[in-house]
């Protein structure tokens, strides 16, 4: 299953509904689509993502979570993952992101 | 043991097919949906790393990948006809970010490692031969 992005703007931030899969094919579509948000948003101060669709992940989706953050993350803006599934947070786990993101178990 | 076959080409719009093939051929042997997923991780990831550095996403080399599977072990086999990477002796833990590059480096590898009990690589005729090995009980 392909991965499908939904970007909603809230008063502060910005939040990333994931559904599907994120994998070396997908991956750069989240970046492309993050980029462009925040180029619209310059103010944003933090990004939620919404996980509980998102079924899988690769070392390639997880590498572009964490390009982002470092790409992003000096302008202040704060990185979230919300209702990760265990398998997934498994994989984000082994690869150290929940150490430096917030990623909560859903 | 049964034994399980797909062949397929060096493209990484293949990836979504190796995985699902994956999926569908351990889900009778292994119920938490946690090790399912991390043996379908493993796989892609080795999958990957062939397609896309061994043989530069060229659609006309190809590959095969095997499994076979027990109740007590899994084997998974990559044929691949590039020149074999020493897969088991890249430097752990991987960098986040590489410090040549500023991008993230060898997370793939570095699953494959912590996923998989063995990890063989040798050369046979023209193929490079990957082989994980899982203990399942």
């Amino acid at each position: 299953m392909e991965i499908q992005l939904s970007l909603s703007p809230t008063a502060d931030g910005l939040t990333v509904t994931l559904s599907g899969e994120l994998d070396s094919l997908s991956a750069p579509k989240l970046y492309d689509q993050l980029s462009q948000a925040i180029k619209e948003h310059p103010n944003i101060k933090k990004i939620s993502f919404e996980c509980r669709n998102l079924s899988y992940i690769s070392s390639a989706g997880a590498g572009i979570l964490l390009l982002s953050l470092d790409n992003f993350g000096h302008r202040g803006i704060d990185f979230e993952l919300r209702n990760v599934r265990p398998e997934v947070y498994n994989i984000l786990d082994l690869l150290g992101l929940t150490k430096v993101m917030t990623v909560s178990n859903g | 043991m049964d034994k399980y076959i797909l062949d397929f080409s060096a493209t990484p719009d293949n990836l979504p097919i190796i995985r699902h093939f994956v999926q569908e051929h351990l889900a009778p042997y292994i119920s938490d949906p946690i090790r399912l997923n991390q043996l379908t991780v493993a796989t892609e990831e080795l999958c990957a790393n062939s397609i896309v550095h061994g043989n530069h996403s060229d659609p006309s080399q190809k590959l095969r990948l095997e499994l076979r599977i027990d109740k007590k072990t899994l084997h998974i086999y990559l044929y691949d006809p590039a020149p074999p990477y020493a897969l088991h002796k890249y430097p752990m833990p991987p960098q986040l970010l590489r410090k040549d590059t500023n991008r993230p480096g060898g997370l793939g590898i570095y699953l494959i490692r912590q996923l998989m009990d063995k990890i063989i690589v040798r050369r046979r005729g023209k193929s490079s031969v990957y082989h994980l090995v899982k203990n399942l009980t």
